[in-house]
């Protein structure tokens, strides 16, 4: 496909990643139009993003989306975790049935080349003995436990069968890892925040947490890749739990593992950082891993950061939010014996 | 600072009460001489011995996270910090004997096959990890492949993630070997640790040779182990498929000293070992198509089996007693 003159539709334009996506995309000159698709207006005026108000959960799309003529759609209204106006009880709602409808618009949008699905690696689940990195054909091997997993194996079921139903569109399913990044406002990074983290009594888990920047740079450059299928986006590497929190100077409260969700819940609704939701719980315990040779070799996406990298940037920044002091023993040991800042 | 006395580097803090009183010394001059006590600890540190210096260094960079752990989990420094007590178990406890550990590779990827043993908790791979650390001339931290069951449990999971092992299977397997590791597989897996003592010293079935696949498939060469006294340490006299039942655990031995003793049940018996590393199988003779020959792999796999076990009588006879 030529690549000037791009025509590019971007769902879910409101939430962080369509936003971010849409600021990248309009600097771009190889893009003719775009239009932004979501049921409220973006917190900030997206210049040069034609934005729609529609709903993808209703029928309404499949009128819309032909009359832009667009040759790229990018899903991005999945959502992991309840958004301001997206309650947690309609997250279901968001990702499952609003995919069926945007594929249904797809459908009837004769000038379509290519779809990018924003989804997640959740679909691998969190096993304590689950292949410590999942490649791509990996999918739905581990049993599907929370409702979040069930949903993302779903969508993508509908997704997969609508690029074999039309094989000359390129289908692609980005499967992230979750994001961490000082600019992001996810439960994740909340979690990592509060001055004293509670963590899962005899558990470690392993865990990459992809950059902000670098989530929305794999997304762009899914837009302009061909490739099809699914591609792990993650940094590389590993770390685990423990070392991140003494990255960030966070001292951790070890809780048995069935008291962990509502301890995290009574402490989130203290200090305003809210409850982990989805599959956060199990990830928090077993962890997970993913290859990410597809993304480099196919996609041709180099993250930045790598693992250990994203949580360093992540912790300096933190650092720097500070008003008070550490109480993590390691910062104030440091500067006892002049090793440290 | 006005009265340093030499320093003698290399002594020990319980040894060297001179330099603690040094220290002390130190940051006391220093806060008379209107330092806050922040700066002048930090000032006063050169006093210290490099030992305790060493030390207090380590245990900074572990808690402000400053270091390595590699992508799977494995976390060098905290191996280091376990070694002397797998060492104890090693020299003193079962008095190891290694024959032919030069068959181990040096370097690059290896399959280190062995037969596994050990109702409770198998010591197999710790014993074989002590002798590649301790007696080749390269020495390398293997990796080894666990039971998968244990990795959904606390505490042990991550102790074992922390010095090298991960879930047992052929992904895992397939991925380090690709990275140059030397791995570790136990393909009787717990027809082997579960056997009576009765059985012992007897070869269970190798699985489906998935070993022999991955082996096959990375080109790596497969190094048989034989290990001889580990079916002694918790001999098996039954089980309790109840209980196994109700906690999920494969099998729940029961041992003449566990449970019936409690916790000093857990102390393993001190019986003899030893381990030989055999000669290597080169694979490379095959293309890495050949994973998919269901013939070709069985018949490797059998041999490897039929070698191990060889061995295994080999070193019992050379062992005699088990126990003295």
């Amino acid at each position: 496909m030529d690549d000037a003159g791009r025509r590019i539709a971007i769902t879910g334009v409101a939430g962080h990643w369509g936003s971010e996506l849409a600021k990248r995309l309009a600097r771009d000159s190889r893009v003719e139009y775009l239009a932004g698709i979501d049921t409220r207006q973006p917190a900030v005026e997206l210049a040069g993003t034609d934005f729609i108000e529609a709903d993808v959960r209703s029928a309404a799309i499949s009128r819309l989306l032909p009359g832009t003529e667009v040759d790229t759609v990018v899903h991005c209204g999945i959502l992991w975790y309840p958004e301001p106006g997206k309650p947690a009880r309609s997250l279901h709602d968001y990702n499952v049935i609003g995919t069926l409808q945007l594929l249904a618009a797809c459908e009837r949008t004769p000038t379509l080349r290519r779809v990018v699905l924003r989804g997640s690696a959740a679909i691998y689940g969190c096993e304590g003995a689950a292949p410590l990195f999942f490649t791509e054909e990996m999918a739905r091997r581990m049993p599907l436990r929370t409702r979040f997993q069930r949903d993302v194996s779903e969508l993508e079921s509908y997704f997969d069968q609508f690029s074999r139903r039309r094989p000359e569109i390129a289908c692609c399913t980005l499967r992230y890892q979750p994001e961490i990044g000082a600019d992001l406002d996810a439960p994740l990074v909340r979690y990592l925040s509060l001055p004293v983290v509670p963590t899962q009594l005899g558990f470690d888990p392993r865990l990459q947490l992809l950059d902000s920047g670098d989530a929305t740079a794999a997304l762009e450059a899914a837009v302009w890749s061909p490739v099809r299928g699914a591609v792990n986006v993650a940094p590389s590497g590993a770390i685990s739990l423990s070392r991140i929190l003494r990255l960030a100077r966070r001292p951790s409260v070890p809780i048995p593992h069935p008291m962990f969700a509502p301890a995290v819940e009574r402490l989130g609704a203290r200090l305003g950082a809210g409850a982990l939701v989805g599959d956060a719980t199990r990830l928090l315990r077993f962890g997970r891993g993913v290859d990410n040779r597809r993304m480099r070799s196919e996609l041709g996406f180099e993250p930045r950061l790598d693992a250990v990298g994203a949580v360093r940037e992540l912790a300096a920044k933190l650092e720097s939010r500070r008003v008070v002091p550490s109480p993590h023993p390691g910062s104030w040991l440091g500067r006892l014996a002049g090793l440290g800042p | 600072m006005s009265s340093r006395e030499p320093e003698t580097p290399g002594t020990t803090f319980p040894g060297d009460p001179d330099a603690l009183a040094r220290f002390l010394r130190e940051v006391r001059s220093g806060i008379e001489g209107g330092l806050d006590p922040v700066s002048a600890t930090s000032d006063a540190i050169g006093a210290l011995p490099d030992t305790l210096r060493d030390a207090i260094d380590l245990i900074l960079r572990r808690l402000r996270g400053e270091y390595s752990e590699d992508e799977w989990g494995f976390d060098e420094d905290f191996a280091e910090a376990v070694f002397p007590l797998f060492r104890f178990l090693y020299e003193v406890w079962w008095r190891v004997e290694v024959t032919g550990v030069r068959n181990v590779p040096a370097h690059g990827r290896g399959l280190l096959v062995a037969n596994h043993a050990g109702s409770l908790f198998p010591f197999d791979a710790s014993m074989m990890t002590m002798a590649v650390m301790r007696e080749h001339p390269l020495p390398r931290w293997p990796r080894f492949m666990v039971l998968d069951w244990a990795f959904s449990l606390p505490f042990l999971s991550v102790f074992m993630r922390r010095v090298g092992g991960v879930p047992a299977g052929p992904h895992n397997a397939s991925a380090l070997l690709e990275r140059d590791e030397l791995v570790m597989v136990f393909p009787e897996g717990v027809k082997g640790t579960g056997k009576a003592f009765s059985d012992r010293y007897r070869l269970q079935r190798f699985g489906r040779g998935g070993f022999v696949e991955v082996a096959l498939r990375t080109r790596s060469p497969i190094v048989p182990v034989a290990v001889v006294g580990s079916e002694e340490i918790y001999p098996k006299i039954a089980d309790s498929p109840a209980l196994a039942r109700a906690i999920g655990a494969p099998f729940v031995p029961i041992t003449p000293t566990f449970p019936l003793l409690g916790p000093l049940g857990l102390i393993p018996l001190p019986s003899k070992w030893r381990i030989e590393f055999c000669e290597p199988i080169d694979l490379s003779e095959h293309p890495p198509e050949a994973a998919e020959d269901r013939g070709l792999v069985l018949d490797i796999s059998e041999r490897v089996r039929e070698t191990i076990q060889g061995k295994v009588y080999e070193n019992l006879v050379e062992r005699g007693s088990a126990f003295i």
